[in-house]
């Protein structure tokens, strides 16, 4: 270690010597190459800081090369060592004022990069020139700067007149410039708790104009501006809309798919139900296209289409096939498309979704194998007349007798018996032959649930629960539950099969363990066989609430919010940007005369769902079992579901719940003061180390007083 | 907008590293490295193309690229545009293989200080700015063996004089005074096949991706436009930025001005119907017992408008427990990869009226298993058929404004298999 240390200090040594040697240095190639040495050794990660007096003095040498090569030492060095930024100063208020533009930007750029207020003092005034420099390549550059020296100083920034600066650039007749202009603006109403960018449609159509003329990446800062636009009057969305739809055929798929984001933020404003669908279909084909890029952006584009599908179904809904997974596709996005194809199966696609998913759950992958082999009982659950042929599927695959596709099918297949009772119960001789491969506590759940429930049908079911009952103790709580439930249920149906076995559970339950839901229910059950059978067969035996893989549908004001946030990591994850990322600013539809009604109700809690929790087919439970989506599977709660009635009274307020907060368009325009309410609290549930949510919630009610609001009146 | 990149080599090594925000510290590398080769030892299939292209770590998302063995990783703490980030870190190879020729570890290693201002250029503050290979190469030279051959080329690269960079030139795509002594500009359309093909020989879902890449060596400032015989067959198209979008939309015609050298100039997708007609017919049969399996594919032409077919390679990826595999083809050879698990057919070329290759064999599991046995195998095709084009799509004429030269203009097409499988 002290060796290879000794080294490079001998090295050092050796750069300084070549750095100040005096011999001829024609062009000073010798110098280039000295200082190209030493930014490679510091990109290698050796220390070359000492060296600094010796580069800096090779700021005055008047060679573009060479100044880059110093620049980029000062970046990587100024951090840690301020003091050496200070020598550079001298330098720096002369390469502001070269009459090279590459130069003039170079010093601003790299000035911007140094955190040391000394330097920053000195940044402002060349700043503000260069702003206004007769060379847009340094006005694009000094527009970036002012967003960097905003991450420095926010009060600076907004002190010194560098906003009105940058509003004035969103006019330059350069569209580079405008670009980056916009860019800096948004990321600072992104971050600052007291400036929001809000641009009406005079300078939204200028910025659009703009848009045709400027970089791949200038297109999306340009578009992404335009989610700050809310649209007063009938006629601006579609108007905007139409102008941006040419964005979706571009090359870069970032520009195609923050188009599509604003056009659906823009729908939101459109008053007319034949424009909505017009837009629709301008979208389909773009979002296809996405597909054909590689996997990333594969991966990206399908975690969109999800959300944008769940908002506009029309959109994609003939174009299944391309969700179709190749046997190389990588998993993550074969994952993603299988969600896809669900959500698009229908009467008049099922029988190929169905023929692919039998195809999938032949493949290697064990978790995609499961997803596929789920699916098929989520197919049969949303699609009634194709239910037959999905239950015939899973007969197939249990005779594969590979492990955990058995599994899997026991596991849909008890959602299928309780969406369709009475129907397919002669399978459950097939069932019965694999009980002794299940090991895992949800597909045991799920075969002792159905043999509780058909407890009356399946002849030998007191003796199947008994061999389960020999494990009882060491079963997860999931399975005991079920198996406590299933045993009272035998009970009831058949007394006399029943009449040993539920005594021992009914101890076990209240006496051995430890989880206090099972003892509960123990209890319950108990209290009520000894008191009361009649009523114990009400409650255990009490039919089902109806389950649908409507369920599964995101809850709509999430969806509403994610929508906003397409093109970002919250639609990768689908989760709400402020539960994951700090410092985060909310956003959302911002009421005018022209946004259409939301019909979701505002005052619902959110929930937020993992991501991948979407393929669970299960009536959800308000009162929220637990946030770990496995457990928020119904099976279970139903598996456990000898408190039917209980479970299915406590639905019951919140469908009551719904229609009762379902409010017309005009309620919600007038109550926009409810709204504003239920934002500020939402922040503030949301985000509780923050105090500030004034701010906020101001800009959000438009015009309140105390906010400096950028919209800008050109 | 982008905080930090680290270019990683093969072994999980920094090379290149670089922060635009807050320093992020190395251990993140580790991190990210831990998760990769835990991801890949999870599943029995796993390989480096499965790993999750955005990783979540307590602090930060780390999102990544792997090409060529290198891996590009942009961690980020603030809500950020994915689509955006994955376009940039794949712009990075891409322009340093417009720079060097090849991107490799070795290559970034010794044109260290290229790289360094090319990142410089091509990103401020998180933002991507210049990555038009004509912009950057006048801001940030190339290296001079590629000068020198540009120039024994006959290209007379006059860079001009004026001070200002061309990036911010009114076309920001193409430097100005760009001078040839020959003009010439060359189209090649390539049509890439997509298809899911069942037992049976019936399409499950097939669409055509074409992209028409470009080469112009044109002096000046050339206006072209291009028409086509029959455009409406294209269902979805992308353009390079300097196609005029509303010519494309009223008239059906690329209006350009090109950027000088390689680009691709548009990309296409159409939609084949379902009877649509492959180029060619892979027949496979499959028998599998508990032990093994016997198994013949047979390959066949089917509707090349006479055309022979080449480089032909078919790819049966096995069970894993497969442990032997005898076969025997009367065309081409074939190969047994017993780490991988992979049978290799390499066909070669097929001409119309010849008699079609056929391998048969059998294959055995090293033990009985219910899961090989009940496994479904997919066979992946690659071919290529030189100039055909499957949609049918077929250029009428290319019109030159704004300059008074005759160019020599030059069309090849070429349809190939993109992701094309065959179920057994």
């Amino acid at each position: 270690m002290s060796d290879a240390k000794f080294f490079q200090r001998g090295k050092i040594q050796e750069l300084r010597l070549e750095l100040n040697s005096d011999k001829k240095d024609r062009n000073y190639t010798r110098k280039k190459q000295t200082l190209k040495k030493i930014v490679a050794n510091m990109t290698m990660g050796n220390d070359m800081s000492s060296l600094h007096p010796d580069v800096i003095a090779c700021m005055s040498i008047p060679v573009l090369e060479v100044k880059k090569m110093v620049y980029l030492f000062l970046i990587n060095y100024a951090k840690a060592k301020p003091e050496m930024a200070y020598e550079a100063i001298q330098t720096f208020r002369r390469d502001v004022e070269d009459p090279n533009p590459l130069i003039r930007a170079l010093a601003i750029r790299t000035m911007g990069y140094i955190h040391v207020d000394k330097v920053t003092s000195c940044l402002i005034q060349p700043l503000r020139h260069c702003m206004r420099d007769q060379d847009p390549y340094v006005r694009k550059t000094a527009a970036v700067c002012v967003a960097k020296l905003f991450m420095q100083d926010r009060h600076l920034v907004e002190n010194a007149g560098f906003i009105d600066l940058l509003r004035e650039m969103l006019v330059d007749s350069n569209p580079s410039v405008v670009a980056n202009a916009v860019a800096a603006l948004t990321e600072i109403s992104e971050r600052s708790d007291h400036i929001q960018l809000q641009l009406n449609m005079s300078i939204a159509s200028k910025l659009v104009t703009a848009l045709n003329e400027c970089s791949e990446w200038g297109q999306t800062y340009i578009l992404e501006s335009l989610m700050f636009v809310v649209p007063q009057e009938p006629g601006d969305a579609e108007m905007l809309a139409e102008r941006i739809a040419p964005r979706l055929q571009h090359a870069n798929s970032a520009v195609v798919l923050t188009a599509v984001k604003v056009i659906v933020y823009l729908m939101n404003y459109m008053s007319k139900e034949e424009d909505i669908l017009s837009m629709c279909k301008k979208l389909s084909p773009p979002l296809v296209t996405l597909l054909s890029s590689g996997p990333e952006v594969q991966y990206v584009g399908l975690r969109n289409i999800l959300l944008v599908i769940q908002k506009h179904p029309e959109i994609l809904k003939n174009d299944i096939k391309i969700f179709f997974c190749k046997y190389n596709d990588p998993i993550y996005v074969k994952m993603a498309k299988l969600e896809i194809m669900f959500r698009l199966a229908s009467e008049n696609n099922v029988e190929q979704v169905l023929s692919e998913l039998k195809e999938y759950a032949t493949e290697i992958d064990v978790d995609f194998v499961r997803k596929a082999v789920r699916s098929i009982g989520r197919l049969a659950v949303k699609i009634e007349s194709t239910a037959q042929r999905c239950v015939e599927a899973l007969l197939e695959l249990i005779q594969t007798k590979v492990n955990y596709v058995v599994q899997e099918s026991i596991v849909v297949i008890k959602d299928i018996f309780r969406k369709y009772p009475n129907q397919y119960e002669s399978i459950i001789g097939v069932l019965c032959e694999n009980l002794d491969n299940l090991d895992e506590p949800e597909a045991k759940a799920a075969m002792i649930w159905i043999i509780g429930q058909y407890a009356d049908r399946i002849e030998n079911s007191d003796e199947l629960l008994d061999d389960f009952l020999y494990t009882f103790l060491e079963e997860t709580v999931e399975v005991q539950l079920a198996l406590l439930t299933a045993t009272v249920k035998l009970f009831i149906k058949r007394p006399t099969a029943g009449q040993d076995l539920v005594p021992k559970v009914l101890k076990w339950a209240t006496e051995e363990v430890d989880n206090p839901d099972l003892r509960d229910r123990g209890y319950i059950y108990w209290r009520l066989l000894s008191t009361d059978v009649a009523a114990a067969k009400a409650v255990v035996l009490s039919e089902k609430p109806h389950i649908s893989t409507e369920t599964d549908n995101m809850d709509p004001v999430l969806l509403e919010e994610l929508l906003l946030h397409i093109a970002s990591l919250s639609a990768i994850y689908h989760k709400a940007p402020t539960t994951f990322i700090p410092h985060c600013k909310p956003r959302f539809l911002i009421p005018s005369p022209t946004l259409r009604r939301q019909n979701y109700n505002v005052g619902r809690t959110l929930q937020h769902q993992d991501s991948y929790s979407s393929l669970n087919n299960s009536a959800q439970f308000p009162q929220g079992l637990s946030n770990n989506m496995q457990s928020s599977r119904s099976d279970e709660d139903d598996g456990n579901g000898g408190l039917d009635e209980f479970v299915s009274s406590s639905k019951q307020p919140q469908h009551q719940r719904l229609s009762y907060h379902e409010q017309s368009f005009d309620q919600v325009a007038e109550a926009s003061i409810g709204n504003q309410e239920y934002y500020e609290q939402k922040i503030n549930a949301e985000n509780p180390y923050r105090t500030d949510t004034g701010a906020v919630s101001g800009s959000q009610a438009n015009k309140s007083g105390g906010v400096d609001l950028m919209s800008f009146d050109l | 907008m982008i905080e930090s990149l680290f270019v990683l080599s093969p072994t999980g090594k920094v090379i290149i590293e670089k922060h635009w925000h807050e320093l992020i510290p190395r251990r993140v590398v580790d991190y990210f490295n831990e998760q990769v080769s835990k991801a890949m030892t999870e599943g029995e299939d796993v390989t480096r193309e499965d790993v999750l292209p955005i990783i979540a770590s307590p602090k930060y998302q780390l999102i990544n690229v792997y090409r060529d063995g290198l891996t590009y990783l942009s961690p980020v703490t603030k809500e950020v545009d994915p689509m955006m980030v994955f376009e940039f870190l794949h712009r990075i190879p891409d322009i340093l293989q417009e720079y060097f020729g090849q991107v490799s570890e070795t290559v970034i290693k010794e044109n260290f200080v290229t790289v360094y201002q090319l990142l410089e250029e091509m990103m401020d503050d998180g933002f991507p700015l210049t990555t038009e290979p004509n912009s950057l190469k006048e801001i940030v030279p190339a290296p001079n063996i590629l000068n020198k051959v540009v120039t024994t080329l006959g290209a007379t690269t006059s860079v001009s004089t004026r001070k200002m960079p061309h990036g911010m030139s009114n076309l920001p795509w193409r430097k100005a005074g760009v001078k040839y002594n020959s003009n010439e500009i060359f189209f090649d359309i390539v049509e890439e096949i997509d298809a899911i093909v069942d037992s049976t020989g019936k399409a499950v879902s097939c669409e055509a991706h074409g992209t028409i890449q470009t080469n112009s060596r044109l002096s000046g400032m050339p206006d072209l436009t291009l028409s086509f015989v029959n455009p409406r067959l294209v269902d979805d198209c992308s353009f390079h930025q300097s196609v005029r979008f509303n010519k494309w939309e009223s008239d059906k015609v690329l209006s350009f001005v090109p950027p000088d050298g390689h680009f691709r100039l548009m990309s296409y997708r159409v939609n084949l119907p379902s009877q649509q007609n492959l180029p060619i017919q892979v027949k496979p049969s499959i028998n599998i017992g508990a032990n093994g399996a016997k198994f013949d594919i047979t390959v066949s032409l089917r509707s090349t408008d006479g055309k022979p077919v080449e480089n032909i390679v078919l790819t049966l990826p096995l069970h894993k427990s497969t442990t032997t595999l005898t076969a025997q083809c009367n065309v081409g050879q074939y190969m047994f990869d017993p780490v991988g698990k992979v049978l290799r057919w390499d066909v070669g070329k097929i001409v119309p009226r010849e008699r079609a290759p056929v391998i048969s064999g059998s294959f055995g599991f090293g033990s009985a298993s219910d899961a090989a046995a009940n496994a479904g195998y997919n066979i992946g095709v690659e071919f290529l058929i030189n100039s055909h084009s499957l949609s049918g799509l077929k250029v009428d004429v290319l019109k030159l404004f704004n300059e008074s030269y005759k160019p020599y203009k030059g069309v090849r097409t070429m349809t190939k298999a993109g992701r094309y499988q065959v179920r057994a």
